[in-house]
């Protein structure tokens, strides 16, 4: 069911992704982008998820005159990097606990499927996120949004074999998509826009815009596509141990 | 000082939400995974991860529910920063500060070793430093001299495995499953701690640290010359030598302690000061020096949030908005500034 506005009109949400190695916050009101953050890496190399994530939700969250207008809450729930994924989903599991707001979870690939479909390019579109240990995150959209393969974690050679077969070149961005550049760009006549072309990053106002029309999930479970590595128990050295 | 603090815990395999009013636990509530890590023998940072997630804000809300406040009466937000699972810390640490932000509340970092020391201070009957304090637990293993409530300076600690984790892989060895503690302790129970010679270490070295890593060794040779059935039917011989080993090793080192300053109180925190033969051969000891012995319920032992908000009492406040950059950190690292 679509979220309903304030007294004041159109519904105002609260949106953002840490999946990917951006913090992206959006503020948004009946389609209109109010404020939109996107963080890169910083200065080290590292995501700004933890350091960064809360602030430029405040700072989306001022812009629609604060946590009391606010409808709605959105966040990405991946697939994505695990520890990313958490961040963002435990912000707005505490966000709903103390405004007293609802909260509605969003897949990554989705979001970045919308953005894709956002440039105008007609046909198919297929988001490709990097996950990691040389797999990548996938899942394919129709022209008309529908969902046509269910996200998926998968080698790029199988992507690529898979795309193969597809009648039409898809639409193809994502980090998964540079990453892989070499692999996929061929299969089926794939190509996929420079580096540096926005549409490989995920924009919150397209996890926004899902939640506001009741679309995603209500119980934020996290989209991980992988069980957890039962081998990791072995790296407990670095364990609680104080210095 | 705020008077009613919200404290949440989940550096390790515990996601822990506890109401403070000052010294006095409104709730305290555990939800405890250990038997999703049972499996693995041990705690397995991405299941641990996974279910601090799905489980902080449900105990949060349960610790409001228990104590009877709602937000609108809490004045602070305390939050175990670190050392821990860094996955799991980062759980912890977003749900506190989102929580805090959204109604501009302080945000009070805690350093999780303080939390174990300030056990010590809830009420009934807070001990009022200075105490020597002995933590023992899966993840660490110290000695520490309490002279304030603020801090502690570590005086000794371990070099290499923490007495809660040299149980958890012994209890593996002898096949007993996770967590080891109570494992070993049950076993024990029908052995004779006499039958194996164990090496109690660091016996000779003058310093306060502790190592359980050749103690752990010395077990997998013995097992190994007793081959597997010999084991099994030495379980009970095996896991009693074991165990008073590493109570002698604790012991040892926390009566060197109580020589070296003037000690008029002794603390006991941690899991592993749930484990029955510690706990009395710590109050021999310390009746023989003539010390006082505070023992913290076993709840207040193993890791909680109430003990977070209890060392958060004394912890430096942070106002909004200079938290909503702040990061966990992970083991191995400090608690900036
Ligand atoms: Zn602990």
């Amino acid at each position: 069911m679509p979220v309903q506005g304030g007294e004041e009109g159109p519904p105002v949400v609260v949106g953002f992704d840490t999946a990917t190695p951006d913090t992206a916050a959006c503020a948004w009101r009946g389609g209109e982008v109010l404020e939109e953050v996107q963080l890169g890496l910083n200065e080290r190399g590292r995501p700004r998820h933890a350091a960064g994530l809360l602030a430029a939700v405040e700072r989306c969250a001022d812009a629609a005159g604060g946590w009391g207008s606010v409808d709605l809450v959105a966040v990405g729930l991946g697939p994505g990097s695990f520890t990313g994924l958490r961040v963002g989903i435990a912000t707005a599991k505490g966000l709903t606990v103390s405004a007293g707001i609802a909260a509605r979870g969003v897949s990554t690939l989705d979001a970045l499927g919308a953005g894709i479909a956002a440039m105008g390019t007609p046909g198919e579109r297929l988001a490709v996120l990097d996950g990691y240990r040389g797999e990548v995150f996938v899942a394919l959209y129709g022209a008309d949004g529908a969902t046509l393969w269910e996200p998926a974690v998968m080698r790029p050679e199988a992507l690529a074999e898979r795309l193969a077969q597809v009648s039409a070149p898809p639409s193809v961005a994502g980090s998964g998509a540079i990453r892989f550049r070499h692999e996929l760009e061929g299969a089926g006549g794939i190509r996929i826009p420079d580096d540096a072309d926005p549409v490989h990053r995920v924009a919150a106002r397209h996890i926004c815009a899902p939640a506001a029309a009741g679309k995603g999930s209500g119980s934020l479970e996290p989209i991980y596509l992988r069980p957890p590595d039962a081998e990791r128990w072995r790296e407990r050295d670095s364990f609680q141990r104080a210095d | 000082m705020a008077r009613l603090i919200l404290a949440i815990e989940t550096s390790c395999d515990d996601t822990c939400a506890a109401v403070l009013d000052g010294g006095r636990i409104l709730a305290n509530v555990i939800s405890s995974q250990a038997a999703a890590h049972a499996g693995f023998g041990g705690v397995v940072p991405e299941v641990a991860a996974r279910h601090h997630l799905e489980l902080a804000a449900p105990v949060v809300e349960a610790a409001l529910g228990e104590a009877g406040v709602t937000l609108d009466e809490v004045e602070a937000v305390a939050v175990t920063a670190g050392p821990g699972l860094i996955g799991a810390l980062l759980v912890g640490v977003s749900t506190a500060k989102a929580i805090a932000a959204a109604r501009r509340l302080p945000l009070i970092p805690v350093d999780h070793l303080q939390g174990h020391v300030a056990a010590n201070f809830l009420e009934p009957e807070p001990l009022e430093p200075p105490f020597l304090c002995l933590v023992a637990s899966g993840g660490h293993t110290l000695l520490a001299a309490v002279r304030d409530h603020s801090g502690h300076e570590i005086l000794g600690q371990t070099l290499d495995d923490a007495a809660g984790e040299a149980f958890d892989k012994s209890a593996r060895l002898l096949g007993l499953g996770y967590p080891g503690g109570p494992l070993i302790q049950k076993e024990a129970e029908k052995g004779d701690p006499e039958a194996f010679e164990m090496p109690v270490a660091m016996q000779r070295d003058p310093g306060l640290d502790f190592s359980f890593s050749g103690l752990k060794t010395a077990l997998v040779y013995r097992c190994r010359e007793l081959g597997p059935e010999g084991v099994e039917e030495r379980r009970a011989d095996l896991a009693a030598s074991f165990q008073k080993a590493v109570v002698d090793q604790l012991v040892a080192k926390l009566k060197r302690g109580l020589k070296q300053g003037r000690w008029e109180a002794v603390a006991l925190g941690g899991g592993v000061a749930a484990n029955g033969p510690l706990r009395e051969a710590v109050a021999r000891v310390c009746e023989r020096e003539g010390v006082r012995l505070k023992l913290v319920p076993i709840s207040l032992c193993t890791d909680n949030a109430a003990m977070i908000g209890s060392a958060a009492r004394w912890s430096e406040t942070v106002a909004y908005p200079d938290y909503l950059g702040f990061d966990a950190f992970a083991t191995g690292e400090r608690m900036a500034a």
